[in-house]
């Protein structure tokens, strides 16, 4: 694929910005064509490629250290009880 | 979220959706109440209203769709509502937060943060977890969303009652915020930034 059909381009054919590729990909909106893209642009872009790996190892971070809170033990089991106690 | 046509579910039915399709979701929905409350007691009220809530309304409920969302969005809806409500802090976004979207200054910041990978390495969870939890909670959200849960912009925005276009925005805005406060946490950790 050749760096000058950007499928990051909506139909309005407005040139893209490095910002709005790189949030496309973080934000887990891009397509697969438009990963491929984004990561051969990384090839020849330089501030991409840092603000990339920094943006991804955050997003990565985020997911390892901030989910997965135990659910407090008897809080399932109160739930279904009151729900039952409803129905 | 779409209105979606009244269901007809037996008694059997609406046990079924509840533990199939709704309980399965318990862990995720725990944690966004947590990191919306900050308090776990708070954080398991919430949860149990919610899941009442959608037993109750279980009926609006179309049966193999995307439960996920649409408990996020009741879990969402009755933190407003009750919750919020008890704190005298209004909301800090700043609403004018698509205007000021992709302007020259903000593209220059994204790219030249001073915050550095192997700073990040060292960071052992609590600062990332405090980072979050500092942010305002309009930001905060949407970070949850979009990098805990995998939640698309469409699925984003419904939950939030909100634009595509402000979802994206905010998130942006959220992302630069947090960066700035893992720069706090990082040169407090003496990385000197150039």
């Amino acid at each position: 694929m050749s760096l000058l059909d950007n499928p990051f381009a909506g139909s309005s054919g407005n040139k893209i910005s490095c910002l709005e590729m790189l949030q496309a990909i973080l934000d887990g909106d891009a397509t697969e064509e438009q990963q491929q893209y984004f990561r051969k642009h990384m090839d020849e872009c330089l501030p991409c490629y840092k603000a990339h790996e920094l943006d991804m190892q955050i997003k990565q971070l985020l997911k390892t250290k901030c989910s997965g809170n135990p659910v407090p033990a008897d809080l399932v089991e109160k739930i279904k009880r009151q729900v039952n106690s409803i129905s | 979220m779409e209105e979606t046509p009244r269901q007809k579910y037996t008694e059997k039915e609406k046990v079924e959706v509840f533990n199939n399709e709704f309980l399965p979701h318990i862990n995720s929905m725990y944690n966004f109440g947590y990191r919306l409350t900050l308090d776990e007691d708070d954080a398991k009220d919430l949860v149990q209203d919610t899941y009442l809530k959608a037993y109750r309304f279980i009926e609006s409920f179309q049966k193999g769709t995307n439960a996920k969302a649409w408990l996020f969005r009741i879990l969402k809806n009755s933190f407003i509502n009750d919750y919020r409500k008890k704190s005298k802090e209004p909301s800090k976004v700043d609403y004018q937060e698509v205007e000021s979207y992709y302007n020259s200054d903000d593209v220059d910041r994204q790219i030249t943060t001073d915050l550095r990978v192997e700073s990040l390495q060292d960071m052992i969870g609590d600062e990332i977890s405090n980072a979050l939890n500092s942010l305002d909670v309009d930001f905060r959200t949407v970070i949850i969303l979009c990098d805990l849960e995998g939640f698309k912009y469409d699925e984003m925005a419904k939950i939030l009652d909100i634009p595509i276009g402000t979802v994206r925005s905010r998130l942006h805005r959220a992302r630069n915020l947090l960066k700035d406060k893992l720069s706090v946490y990082a040169k407090k950790m003496g990385y000197k930034n150039p």
